[in-house]
């Protein structure tokens, strides 16, 4: 199913990039500027819900139009949010272009968006993986259209749940962005594919019933009952105590670290991202994967600090494992996806490493790794597909001498294996440096004996990575061609190699040019750590 | 006069009933029943329309305060003619394949049961809560074995019968022992005179026995054992009828007895710490004995099993929070879980059988149906955002805030259990291609009623503030709550 007809009409590029270009830049320019931190429309209801209205038009749209519609949105998200950026800039930090409405009041839930550094840059990630993903996924067939429609609905709750303040819509989107996955990969996968999908869904839900126990116990636990992650942050109104903090922080760290691949609650994901179709794996590993990171930094760290540092250090020693466990994996898969899964956990490993340095260069770093990650295992996930659509195997062995046959797709994924290597320019490289350095803050200038020790084992990780990595480029891309009819295979058609240059071109500016994606994300860990305090 | 308002529903049903009887023997044998269906409807729906804003023909005190017709009651009341709609609409078509013959029995039946049901929602008065439970009782066992020529079905109505009249004799111990300590029949006044004395073995000895007679009702482990049969012999309408109305009814029973009885010091402890093992069991045992069924009615009752575990959670709160929570579950309970009855009926009507297996590929030959058993099951998994979810999200935390972590973290874990099997439905209607990939009729009216549920089962998930509100207004009825 993942092999997509190679006799399919080609949509034309004139047609693509028009399709494309044109809501972008409606997205772009057609937003009014923000006056006093504020927006005339409700800009981020708009990311929440329209790609979830646009899934409902699609049932009911003639013939292949809903394609057009699902690139309309999605290429629409995208401008917004670079927009986005844009103002997001202008304002101090902290949450901005709040919208709140009221909705049950006698349980203190109201919807409230907001956004900060963080919000934003996980916002471009999940428009940008969602615009790649419906051009990857073009061709989709069979039951294309409820592909297309379970897709935008997920993509909805991903928005939901970056810019959500509330807890009871933070979870409820959550949910939402986790169970289309279900049918996603159980009909249109590969392989196991229902267990895969089985197992994925239950781990995912299992880890978030621990997460919401938590927020129902912060609710009554606080002084004021509230799911206002704005008020339950504040420490003079929630008064949590140590104890309280102490007892729930690891449901929230543990709830969150299993959509984020916390080892050993990790094993859902190398059999789900196999499994999925390319597209959904691009999205799953892309954007999904992030939840886990971002949700420990919107709600764990800054509701319960005490909490944080009283458990941590324990569980820094798990994101060690992590790194190691999954960069170890790696070296012994043959299949081209797993060993992109297993380097999926042990970069995620990375960001829940970075997190627990509880230090500013550190949690920068996370977040950074985070969306470089996402960018750079979907750009994987997107050539893989491609590469087995040609050559219907993904099983190393069997593949050889690439380069010869793909140039391009084959040089881009050179790139991108440099990239994940963290070779200096590349989006990796700032990623995985700041975490370091984060990591050797903590152990020698807050002179915390205890990450001295770690820090030493998280760079030995990026040796072996090295050489998991390099040994795929060197068995699927160099040397003789192993099997004589790849060597007729057709290149790839535009609709292919757009969507990997665009990845391609965002790794690049990452890499070579930080500066604004940084100091965007420091607008908000700053203040974060600055309140939460580091290790004492 | 005064007197009538209070049990005004109780009389239209009996009324409608006696109508639909009457008029049934005028009709020729073998002559198209039609007009039955329509009086009962007609009926059935002028009592809805009374429940629905609280007008003075249905509240009110009758007979010194033995029925009192408040909001709770009304809720209550509505829940279950909600479900007697439903029920009706799903007759129509078992009737019409199964022969009408005995239609107006069958329908006279069903709205004699709904209105015990209605006036167990009314009663304060022990007596008068036996009775209108035995009046929905006796009527169900008659319903659930109402398809005579078949085995199963029999086999339901007769186990039913044993096992509900041992339940029966142990509540009317339990009554008795009440009675005898206190002197009084009425619930409030026993809840004040148990206040004044001192707790004794006799009490406790008593309210085991009350749990235990109704724990049968709204069959809680280890009290469920007839549920699988029943709900697999009987006719899937009153499968549907039982999951919902007979359910409501029994935790109406609940709410009054429990909550407004008998919380009172001494005794509390004894009934919400049974109540909170009987929980965990019944989440245990009804989530993780539905998973190997490949019957769908069977898995049905095992999931109705593990829901009334979640219920009982808001019972245990008991304050205002947690019978908010507890209505508003039951109220949309009915929605989700008639949604898939109607479902079920539909389908096996096409393939003549309730085998998961059979549910293969449903989404190509009937979308709706497909779509009704996505959107229903995973209301019942607790996913948002659809009506189980917030209604579960209510109970869990009525329970967090009494203190019960550990039994809302069951909660939560059985949940994600329950979601195994519910898959399992889905996986076949949406994922395994069908063996035959013929279309599953359905009446246009059908497809409004199956769109009906879907559309409540979101909106009371995604906009639950107007219905809450109306729980919460319900639930306020008793001032020793607030």
């Amino acid at each position: 199913m993942t092999s997509q007809a190679i006799s399919l009409p080609d949509e034309s590029r004139a047609t693509l990039l028009a399709g494309s270009l044109i809501p972008g830049l409606l997205g772009y320019f057609l937003l009014p500027r923000p006056e006093a931190g504020q927006l005339a429309v409700p800009l981020l209801s708009f990311f929440v819900v329209l790609p979830m209205l646009v899934s409902f038009l699609m049932i009911v749209a003639p013939g292949k139009s809903y394609r057009w519609l699902g690139l309309a949105v999605s290429a629409l998200t995208v401008g917004m949010s670079i927009r986005l950026f844009g103002f997001y800039g202008q304002a101090p930090a902290g949450f901005q272009f709040t919208e709140q409405v009221p909705w049950l009041s006698n349980l203190g839930i109201n919807y409230i968006v907001a956004v900060d550094g963080i919000s934003v840059l996980m916002v471009i990630l999940t428009s940008v993986i969602y615009f790649t993903g419906t051009v990857t996924s073009w061709n989709m067939e069979p039951r294309g259209k409820e592909f297309f429609v379970l897709f935008n609905l997920l993509v909805g709750g991903v928005f939901g749940v970056f810019v959500s303040l509330d807890l009871f819509f933070f979870f409820m989107f959550y949910e939402l962005a986790v169970l289309p996955m279900y049918l996603l990969i159980g009909i249109w996968g590969s392989g196991p594919k229902e267990y895969a999908a089985m197992k994925l869904t239950l781990y995912l839900l299992a880890g978030s019933a621990f997460m919401l126990v938590a927020f129902i116990a912060m609710y009554f636990g606080s002084a004021v009952h509230t799911f206002d992650l704005r008020v339950l942050m504040d420490p003079v109104r929630t008064a949590f105590s140590f104890g309280f903090q102490k007892f729930w922080f690891p449901f929230l760290f543990v709830g969150f670290g299993v959509i984020g691949a916390l080892w050993p609650l990790h094993t859902w994901s190398p059999d789900g991202h196999s499994s999925a179709p390319t597209s959904v794996s691009m999205l799953h590993a892309g954007v999904l994967m992030k939840l886990g990171g971002f949700g420990i930094i919107r709600v764990a760290l800054p509701c319960m600090p005490d909490g944080a540092r009283y458990w941590l250090p324990l569980f820094a020693l798990l994101t060690i494992v992590n790194i190691l466990y999954g960069s170890i994996a790696a070296l012994k898969q043959t299949d081209l996806k797993f060993v992109t899964a297993y380097s999926s956990v042990s970069h995620c490993g990375y960001v829940l490493f970075g997190i627990c340095t509880m230090d500013k260069i550190g949690i920068n770093g996370a977040v950074m790794q985070m969306f470089s990650h996402g960018i750079m295992t979907a750009l994987f996930f997107c050539m893989i597909g491609f590469i087995y659509g040609r050559t219907h195997t993904r099983d190393i062995p069997k593949l050889g001498g690439l380069l010869a046959v793909f140039p391009l797709v084959g040089s881009l994924y050179i790139a991108t294996g440099m990239a994940s290597v963290g070779l200096p320019g590349m989006s990796g490289f700032v990623a995985e440096f700041m975490i370091l350095v984060g990591a050797y803050q903590s152990g020698y200038q807050h002179n915390f004996g205890y990450f001295k020790i770690l820090f030493p084992m998280a760079i030995l990780a990026v040796g072996v990575t090295a050489i998991y990595v390099l040994r795929v480029l060197q068995n699927v891309f160099y040397g003789p061609v192993k099997d004589p009819h790849y060597k007729g295979l057709p290149q790839a058609r535009f609709i292919e190699y757009f969507p990997m240059a665009l990845l391609m071109g965002v790794i690049l500016m990452v890499g070579l040019y930080p500066k604004p994606f940084v100091d965007l994300v420091n607008t908000a860990v700053g203040p974060l750590i600055d309140h939460v305090g580091g290790f004492k | 006069m005064i007197a009538t308002a209070a049990f005004s529903v109780e009389l239209i049903l009996l009324g409608t009933s006696l109508l639909v009887l009457g008029w049934d023997l005028f009709l020729k044998e073998g002559s198209k029943k039609d007009i039955l269906y329509i009086l009962a409807f007609l009926g059935t729906g002028a009592a809805t329309l009374l429940v629905y804003d609280r007008c003075p023909w249905s509240t009110g005190t009758a007979f010194a305060g033995f029925l009192v017709t408040d909001s709770l009651a009304l809720f209550g009341k509505g829940i279950i003619l909600i479900a007697t709609l439903y029920t009706l609409a799903m007759l129509v078509r078992y009737l019409k394949k199964a022969g009408e013959r005995y239609a107006a029995e069958f329908i006279g039946i069903l709205l004699i049961a709904s209105a015990g049901a209605t006036a167990l929602a009314s009663s304060r008065e022990i007596i008068t809560l036996y009775i209108s439970l035995e009046t929905l009782t006796i009527s169900s066992y008659l319903l659930a074995s109402f398809a005579k020529k078949d085995a199963a079905s029999n086999e339901a109505g007769m186990k039913y019968l044993l096992l509900g009249a041992f339940s029966t004799a142990l509540l009317l111990f339990g009554f008795s022992y009440l009675y005898g300590l206190t002197g009084t029949t009425m619930i409030e006044e026993m809840a004040s005179r148990l206040r004044l004395m001192p707790p004794g073995p006799l009490g406790v000895f008593a309210v085991i026995l009350v749990v235990a007679g109704l724990a049968f009702k709204i069959a809680l482990v280890p009290f469920h054992m007839w549920a699988p049969d029943v709900y697999e012999g009987a006719p899937t309408p009153v499968t549907a009828y039982l999951s919902v109305a007979s359910k409501t009814a029994g935790f109406m029973a609940f709410i009054q007895l429990f909550v407004l009885g008998l919380t009172v010091p001494g005794l509390e402890e004894v009934w919400m710490g049974l109540f909170g093992v009987l929980a965990v069991l019944t989440m245990a045992v009804g989530n993780l004995a539905a998973i190997p069924q490949t019957n769908i009615k069977r898995m049905m009752a095992f999931s109705s099993v593990g829901q009334a575990g979640y219920i009982i959670l808001g019972i245990l709160a008991a304050d205002k929070l947690g019978i908010t929570a507890v209505l508003y579950y039951l109220f949309l309970y009915a929605f989700t879980n008639f949604g898939i009855f109607y479902s079920i009926q539909l389908v096996s009507h096409k393939t003549g059988n309730d085998l998961i297996e059979d549910y293969a590929g449903l989404s190509r030959r009937q979308p709706l149906i497909a779509a009704t058993f996505l959107v229903c099951l995973l209301s019942l998994a607790g996913v948002p955002p659809l009506a189980g979810f917030t209604g579960k999200w209510y109970l869990f935390s009525a329970a967090v805030q009494r203190g019960y972590v550990i039994l809302v973290f069951f909660g939560i874990l059985f949940s994600v259990v329950s979601l195994y099997y519910y898959l399992q439905v889905i996986r076949k209607a949406y994922i395994t291609e069908p063996k035959d990939a013929s279309e599953i009729p359905v009446h246009p009216m059908e497809k409004a009623i199956l769109l009906f549920s879907i559309v409540m089962t979101v909106v009371l998930g995604a906009f639950p503030g107007a219905f809450m509100r109306l729980a919460e207004a319900a639930a306020s009825t008793f001032p020793a709550l607030n």
